[in-house]
């Protein structure tokens, strides 16, 4: 029976276990009866990717069914620091999975979006979760938070979305946010039309900002990114999910 | 007085072709394909909970209108006349008629209802399937089931007054077969609301805001029973709530006509009248519903519009060549219009504010983004607002009505009923209508619930949103109607207390006058009260329910495990059903009490306070809750953040307030008052002769 390997970002943590992709979304967001539910978004790491900060052979002799033949839906192997530890290139597929349990796909692609004209918004997601704008791309962006030699604050791998910021992100000030569900509207055009305005590059709207993400406001994809290797995930359109993915465009709310 | 009759055997003729015409479209529905296995599984899960639901309704009216009849049977057994002078003679005959005639009314509106639902539990699946196909297609049969609601039940209704009138060849016995419509009406429409507002409550709080799973989800436990609400609520109690008022308006005037005019057959003419006009509604309605059709690429609900259109023109038309030839007082015809335009014009402005085009649902969405609070005072506002040109296109039809009669020499009191059954006899088109409505709602999640195309639910949604469109006006309409009928129905409770050789003086200078107007003006918000805290708690161990199903077989939301669709069925139907007792005694009991207590002239004062504050309110809470209802659809179109977004939570929790509000309270009021009305008119001679005070 094949053992595969999960890296949850949220939480960040490595799993091993028995289900396939879509069964092991529905599991870790629907719940077991341990009660643990929510959304979820996790990498499927190529099963033979081993680290010596992992004891990933331990946890996959571990992994084997239960006495009643039901799979072994999760074997813990770590929940902490892990992304930093991980290959990226070890990183096969990227799944979202919705509260109620239906899980999307994306595959990874060489062209990176790096539009730099415009003000950007970004939702950090693992290590660390705060909502922050800037002036940079996306790759500048990850350059600044993992490889910035005069910052103080750096961190050794990073998983990011960037989010839509629809008319704000050319006028902040009077642009409309239509179809844009975040809180506090006015402190975010304020921090907007500060990083247009003033000398800093990025500032933090919101230090501590739910994990969770409204799927449908992805602007272009995921980002994972350390000090050498950079993997993007892009988002598909809502028509391309309407089309391919109808259950899931209606459980994600998109 | 061959004449006369002639025109009822008309009648009845024009309801027997009604009534075949529903049964046709009924086998052309259901020689439709009914889809796949996985589609007719889900739609008999809807169909067994409706048919459980309608068993049980059904078997406690069955005994509540034995019962009734039975009190009825004995009350008007007795000759009042005689009665003051401490001899009782018993006239068992016109008892035992009365008590049949009730009892035929209740019977003819279950008929009508029934079949409706019948037909809309197997054309829902049957409209899913077809609109794998195209959309004109589901819109065929889903409108030709819905028109099966519309023809059955003018058709009941016409034959029913008719035959009674015939066979009695007395409009007070007609009273008594509108009664028993409006105790079913009351009970169904009543009792359906608190079903489907308790199952679509439970469905939402827990299905979609706690465990986050989209509409029509089948591994919601509520869903079912949500589903079946859709039928039970807007298809056999609108059904039903449009039965009572189409019956109550044409005998108030049948009423009224039996004293206008100095020789009897003058007199009979004008108690045939509102019967002709039903008939010639019926005919037009037949003509409109046939012209309903939708061609690819066009938008259904246009499409119901002009059916509406044509359906009043048409019937404008069929008036003023009756009156014009059949030597009818030419007021007919001015105060038939009235009402027919006033009964279009509110169901526009009632569109108006329950529209996502117009300022009131976009201003109550954008406000939405201050909170909840904000959201519902606006909403409660523009509600409030709501009022204002229906109550003044019921004051315009009730005066150009009044006063054009007056003008042709005709009874200003009569006209108004003219107006009113003006107004309803198109009942068949606007209830086939607004039948279609819920049929492709339930269409609509059986594709969900099936795992159809989403093409296939893309072409339900847009069926949908003129359905939805098409109960608004249809609501705004139905209470138009009530309002005008009510009033008739008073002048009727005039009339009959004037037969008994007892003068109604009402003036605020009376005290007894004063307490029943304070006493009738509490019933609507009584009434309401009731019914809207029988939804909550019925919702309440409805989500307890939902919630433990959840809780206890985490494989229901893995999709393993199918849940227990029943048990929440059930007890929506039996938390509904036993919610009524207390409702229904407000109707029955309290203009009796009022009027054997307090008098004739009090029971006058409580029922000119009940039906204005009735109006005020039906016309606020169904207004208001559309309302809500629609900012947060407005909203979802990605509006002042969209879906997600504070704007968004705090409409629907707007929303959620409004559910009972529009598909419970508001609705079910039409039918308290119709129902204080009839009961009042009908043991008026009673209360003339026997009361305490006054």
């Amino acid at each position: 029976m094949a053992i595969h390997l999960y890296l949850s970002l949220m939480p960040e943590a490595l799993i091993a276990s028995m289900l396939g992709p879509e069964e092991f979304g529905t599991y870790y967001s629907v719940g077991s009866v341990k009660k643990a539910r929510g959304q979820a978004m996790f990498f499927e790491v190529d099963p033979r990717y081993r680290h010596p900060y992992f004891r990933t052979e331990e946890a996959f002799a571990r992994c084997v069914p239960h006495e009643d033949g039901s799979l072994k839906a999760s074997v813990y192997i770590s929940v902490y620091r892990v992304l930093e530890h991980i290959d990226l290139n070890a990183l096969q597929h990227l799944y979202l999975s919705t509260m109620d349990g239906r899980t999307l796909e994306l595959n990874p692609d060489n062209e990176i979006p790096n539009g730099t004209d415009q003000l950007h918004l970004y939702h950090e997601i693992a290590p660390v979760t705060p909502l922050v704008v800037s002036r940079l791309g996306p790759l500048q962006f990850l350059d600044q938070l993992v490889r910035n030699p005069v910052s103080l604050i750096t961190v050794p791998a990073i998983a990011f979305t960037e989010l839509q910021l629809g008319e704000l992100a050319e006028d902040p000030e009077m642009g409309l946010m239509e179809n844009l569900p975040y809180e506090n509207q006015d402190h975010l055009r304020q921090c907007l039309t500060d990083i247009k305005t003033k000398y800093a590059t990025t500032k933090m709207v919101n230090r501590s900002h739910s994990p969770n993400v409204q799927y449908r406001t992805i602007k272009n994809g995921f980002f994972v990114g350390n000090t050498k290797q950079l993997r993007y995930f892009p988002m598909p359109s809502a028509e391309e999910i309407r089309t391919n993915n109808y259950r899931w465009f209606r459980s994600a709310n998109m | 007085m061959n004449i006369i009759n002639n025109w009822i055997y008309t009648a009845i003729a024009a309801g027997v072709v009604s009534i075949a015409a529903a049964l046709s479209l009924y086998f052309w529905v259901m020689k439709q394909e009914p889809g796949t296995e996985r589609a007719q599984e889900v739609a008999s899960w809807i169909k067994a909970g409706a048919n459980a639901y309608l068993v049980k309704l059904y078997r406690s009216l069955g005994i509540l209108a034995l019962v009734i009849g039975l009190i009825i049977a004995i009350i008007f057994s007795i000759q009042p006349e005689t009665a003051g002078a401490g001899i009782v003679t018993l006239y068992f005959r016109k008892g035992i008629t009365m008590s049949l005639c009730f009892i035929f009314g209740a019977f003819s509106s279950a008929i009508a209802g029934y079949l409706g639902m019948r037909v809309a539990v197997e054309a829902n699946v049957r409209t899913a399937t077809a609109a794998n196909f195209s959309l004109s297609k589901a819109f065929k049969l889903s409108f030709n089931a819905g028109a099966v609601l519309g023809l059955a039940m003018v058709g009941m209704a016409i034959i029913g007054m008719s035959a009674i009138l015939l066979w009695t060849g007395t409009p007070e016995a007609v009273l008594g077969f509108s009664f028993g419509a409006s105790i079913l009406a009351l009970l169904a429409k009543a009792g359906g609301g608190i079903y489907t507002k308790t199952a679509d409550i439970a469905a939402d709080l827990v299905g979609k805001i706690e465990v986050g799973i989209p509409e029509d989800d089948p591994r919601n436990p509520a869903v079912v029973a949500d589903n079946v609400g859709d039928n039970v609520g807007d298809v056999a109690g609108m059904g039903a709530d449009i039965f009572d008022s189409y019956v109550a308006s044409a005998v108030a005037v049948m009423v009224l006509g039996a004293s206008i005019g100095f020789t009897q057959a003058e007199q009979l003419k004008y108690t045939v009248v509102p019967l002709v006009l039903c008939m010639l509604g019926i005919v037009a309605s037949l003509i409109g519903i046939s012209l309903v059709r939708v061609k690819e690429g066009q938008k259904p609900g246009p499409a119901l519009n002009r059916g509406t259109i044509i359906t009043t023109i048409i019937f404008a038309i069929f008036l003023f060549v009756f009156v014009r030839f059949w030597d009818v007082n030419p007021g007919v015809f001015w105060a038939g219009l009235t009402g027919l335009i006033a009964g279009v014009v509110i169901g526009i402005t009632s569109d108006y504010f329950t529209n996502d085009q117009f300022k009131p649902v976009q201003e109550t969405a954008r406000v939405s983004s201050s909170g909840s609070a904000i959201n519902i005072i606006t909403g409660y506002s523009y509600g409030l607002i709501s009022i204002v040109p229906s109550v003044i296109g019921i004051a315009a039809a009730t005066l150009i009505s009044f006063y054009a009669s007056e003008h042709f020499g005709l009874s200003g009191v009569y006209g108004i009923g003219i107006s009113a059954v003006g107004m309803l006899s198109i009942s068949g088109m606007i209830v086939s209508a607004d039948a279609y409505g819920p049929i492709v709602d339930n269409a609509r999640g059986i594709a969900e619930m099936a795992g159809m195309d989403h093409e296939v639910i893309v072409r339900a949604d847009e069926l949908d949103a003129a359905g939805n469109t098409a109960k608004a006006i249809t609501k705004g309409f139905s209470i138009g109607a009530a309002a005008l009928t009510v009033i008739a129905l008073f002048a009727a409770y005039a009339e009959v207390i004037a037969d008994s050789g007892v003068m109604i003086a009402i003036s605020l200078k009376e005290p007894l006058v004063v307490a029943g107007v304070f006493l009738g003006a509490m019933t609507p918000p009584l009434f309401s009260a009731l019914l809207m805290l029988a939804v909550t708690e019925n919702a309440f161990g409805m989500i307890e329910e939902t919630r433990r199903q959840f809780r206890e077989e985490p494989g229901i939301l893995a999709g393993t495990h199918t849940p227990d669709y029943a048990r929440l069925v059930s007890l929506a139907s039996e938390g509904a059903l036993t919610s009524l007792a207390t409702p229904a005694f407000l109707a029955v009991g309290l203009p009796l009490l009022v009027g054997f207590v307090l008098g004739p002239n009090a029971l006058g004062g409580f029922l000119g306070g009940a039906i204005f504050v009735g109006v005020i309110f039906a016309l606020l809470m169904s207004n208001a809750g559309g309302l809500w209802d629609n900012a947060k659809k407005y909203i979802e179109t990605g509006k002042f953040g969209g879906p997600g977004s504070d704007a968004h939570k705090a409409a629907v929790v707007g929303d959620t307030v409004g559910d009972p509000f529009k598909d419970t309270a508001g609705p079910s009021i039409n039918t308290l008052i119709t129902v204080m009305s009839l009961v009042s008119s009908l043991f008026a001679p009673l209360i003339a002769a026997f009361h305490l005070f006054g």
